[in-house]
């Protein structure tokens, strides 16, 4: 054969591939000819865990029943926050943007996030009333909202059944029991603690971050990282230091809880852990793992029995200039998503920041969900500053040495006020 | 009249070739290097922060900032002592394997791709991986020691060891790296110069100090050059394995520089003037390294 022959019979084979394949498409065509005019939105979030393929199964099934697609962005939180700081002012960042309520007053200040009129949140269906006050609360900034909340990520007490059972601090019915104050807590931890095995922790699965374990005790005892006016930093006050005092004796004196650096998610996974107050999102891989374990709410260890919480909340990134229909489909989008959150938590594990789905049965009856509905009413946040993020890097080391016992309690929250207060602007 | 209208046409434009064809990659160098080094240098005096669109000029209050910031300090003492106390385990760890493996050691071939191995994971694998063999609770580290009746401790948030078991894992992911280099530099040197000295009754250790030593100065140079330069750019290893801890026990100047640039509210300014510091130092150890080992030996 020479080479024109097979020039043209590629050619050809060409054609015939196009062709079929045209005709296969027709009605594929014809089917989204309705659909042409619903534009195409891009979503940036950082759902990286199991809680991503949730989010992936509920966005399909929005755009089957609305038209509109959505182009999502996946990105690990920490990149995620980087990457809007830069795209956003250039112009380049998406139609809408998961992120966590702690970042909303750094964002809001800097001109990333588009302010959103209380009426036009209103007319989209979206009040005040339907929602819990904390996670209403942290979409605002000075004033001005620029968030919705979507779910509430919040600590809870796991509780490990084996390493409690060992230690026979199960009750008749077989179930661990609940630690109903600090010195309970203590000693049910001190029973549990022997050799690589540990009665407590707080605080999350990645090494060095004590920071949101931390600040859970710090605001059950009526503590903050800023005074009320957000001006000074409140962390050199005898009740931070209380706060900071417990979390350096729990490992470096008591020696109940696992040393620095020690995933606590695989030590309790491992059958090596018996109490951990950790974030509700640990539950899914805990279940994977097929750990037999309880939840109880966040006991009360101070003052109050505050959870910590960090809600995410939908936001719009300032556009260059808005895309009236992209802004809409958007709305449409976080619309559908509060209309299905109970669909969210039920899979992924995080109740609404919405009041309705609360009541719903199928939640109701899940053990785990209906623990973090009872916390509620105790739910606090970050406060509303541009600095929370940049005190809560300057916190993880110091709160570390605290833990080590490198460093007294007393001296190490004077200096880390010192540093906070001499944040720049 | 100027010297250039003297210069034939063809010369002229003949001299102008080499450029044309180094133009490419001059361009790439010039927009991707050059320029951002000298817009840090600009961006250094001032107060700019990712995502304001206006900043100011503040002269040298950036640079003044840092001769306070005892964070800053502690991070580039951390970052000297990683440097000088990794420079010894680097260099002669690797060299000891290649002088064994150039010695024609049975699984010669399959040894080389071994200790070359870890090279090839990424530094977030190397991390994770080490992360998990040294966990103080469940990794097997600690097991493995506790069952042979050994101490065991948090290797990675004790003070005292967390620097040097970055280090340990340092060498374990570079080591093969700068073997293959010593392999090219031992098999480069002449193995008449050692049947010479054998015939002149020298021993190994004689050979090794008369003729391998000071025939792989080159490359011995570039391994201490290029390492120490990596050593203050430590970061990857840092970040994932203690994220700068315990407390800052192993922060390192790179880290400070990210977190000031990226996560502690993207002070550009200040990130780019911490920047200029560690340039300046690696500079310096460069030039004294230079000195110190410059000469060359032949036989």
């Amino acid at each position: 054969m020479s080479a024109i022959d097979g020039a043209v019979s590629r050619r050809r084979v060409l054609a015939g591939v196009v062709g079929a394949g045209a005709v296969a498409s027709l009605p594929a065509a014809v089917r989204r000819a309705g659909a042409q005019a619903k534009p195409t939105i891009s979503y940036w979030n950082g759902l990286t865990g199991a809680d991503g393929k949730v989010m992936d199964d509920l966005i399909e099934r929005f755009t089957r029943e609305t038209g509109i697609r959505i182009e999502q962005q996946r990105i690990l939180w920490a990149d995620l926050y980087a990457k809007l700081q830069v795209s956003v002012p250039a112009g380049e960042g998406p139609d809408l943007a998961l992120i966590h309520t702690i970042e909303v007053p750094h964002f809001a200040s800097d001109g990333v996030l588009e302010p959103i009129e209380d009426g036009v949140a209103a007319g989209k269906g979206f009040r005040s009333d339907d929602y819990l006050p904390s996670t209403w609360q942290g979409g605002l900034y000075q004033g001005k909202r620029y968030a919705i909340p979507l779910d509430v990520p919040q600590h809870v007490l796991y509780m490990n059944t084996k390493v409690m059972r060992d230690a026979r601090l199960v009750g008749a019915d077989g179930k661990p029991n609940v630690p109903g104050s600090k010195d309970e807590l203590l000693a049910m931890a001190k029973r549990m603690a022997r050799g690589d095995t540990f009665g407590f922790a707080i605080g999350t699965v990645n090494p060095g971050k004590y920071t949101w374990g931390f600040q859970n005790l710090l605001w059950q005892n009526g503590a903050n990282v800023y005074t009320a006016d957000l001006k000074r930093s409140a962390l050199a006050d005898p009740a931070a230091i209380e706060a900071a005092e417990f979390f350096g004796a729990i490992h470096a004196k008591e020696k109940v809880a696992p040393p620095a650096n020690a995933s606590c998610r695989d030590a309790f996974i491992a059958g090596k852990l018996g109490l951990w107050i950790a974030g509700s999102w640990n539950v899914t891989g805990l279940r994977d793992a097929k750990v037999d374990f309880a939840v109880a709410p966040v006991p009360r260890i101070f003052k109050r029995p505050v959870v910590w919480t960090m809600p995410h909340q939908f936001t719009f990134p300032k556009p260059k200039a808005v895309d009236a229909a992209r802004r809409e489909a958007a709305w449409t989008h976080m619309r559908w998503m509060s209309d299905h959150v109970a669909e969210w938590t039920l899979k992924a594990g995080q109740v609404s920041a919405r009041r309705q789905p609360h009541a719903d049965p199928r939640i109701t009856g899940d053990p785990v969900l209906r623990t973090l509905l009872a916390q509620a009413p105790n739910w606090q946040g970050g406060q509303p500053t541009p600095k929370w993020v940049a005190a809560e890097n300057l916190t993880r080391p110091m709160i570390e040495t605290v833990y080590i016992g490198q460093k007294p309690p007393q001296a190490a929250m004077e200096d880390l006020a010192r540093q906070i207060n001499a944040l720049p602007d | 009249m100027s010297v250039l209208t003297r210069v034939p046409r063809r010369r002229r434009r003949g001299a102008l070739t080499p450029y044309l064809f180094l133009a490419p990659g001059l361009l790439l160098f010039a927009a991707f290097r050059l320029y951002p080094l000298l817009d840090g240098l600009r961006l250094s005096f001032t107060n700019a922060r990712l995502g304001r669109t206006q900043y100011a000029w503040v002269g040298l209050a950036n640079y003044e900032r840092l001769l306070e910031d005892t964070r800053f300090h502690a991070s580039l003492w951390n970052t000297a002592f990683y440097t000088v106390a990794s420079t010894l385990p680097v260099l002669a760890i690797p060299l000891a394997l290649a002088i064994a493996l150039n010695r024609g050691v049975a699984l010669r071939t399959w040894l080389r791709s071994a200790f070359f191995f870890p090279f090839t994971l990424s530094v977030v694998t190397v991390g994770l991986t080490w992360l998990w063999l040294l966990d103080p609770v469940v990794g097997p580290f600690n097991y493995y020691l506790r069952s042979l009746g050994f101490p065991v401790r948090s290797w990675l948030a004790d003070p005292s060891t967390a620097m040097w078991t970055i280090i340990l894992t340092t060498v374990w992911w570079v080591a093969g790296y700068y073997l293959v280099i010593y392999l090219a530099g031992l098999q480069d040197i002449p193995r008449e110069l050692y049947e010479a000295a054998a015939i002149d009754g020298a021993t190994g250790w004689r050979s090794f100090w008369a003729i391998t030593l000071p025939l792989l100065r080159p490359v011995l140079l570039f391994v201490f050059v290029t390492h120490i330069i990596g050593s203050f750019q430590i970061f990857g290893q840092v970040f994932i394995l203690t994220q700068g801890g315990p407390g800052d026990a192993t922060r390192t100047a790179v880290q400070h520089l990210y977190e000031t640039a990226f996560q502690n509210f993207f002070h550009f300014g200040s990130a780019s003037a911490m920047a200029w510091v560690l340039f300046a130092v690696i500079v310096g150890f460069s030039l004294l390294q230079f000195r110190v080992l410059r000469g060359h030996t032949e036989y």
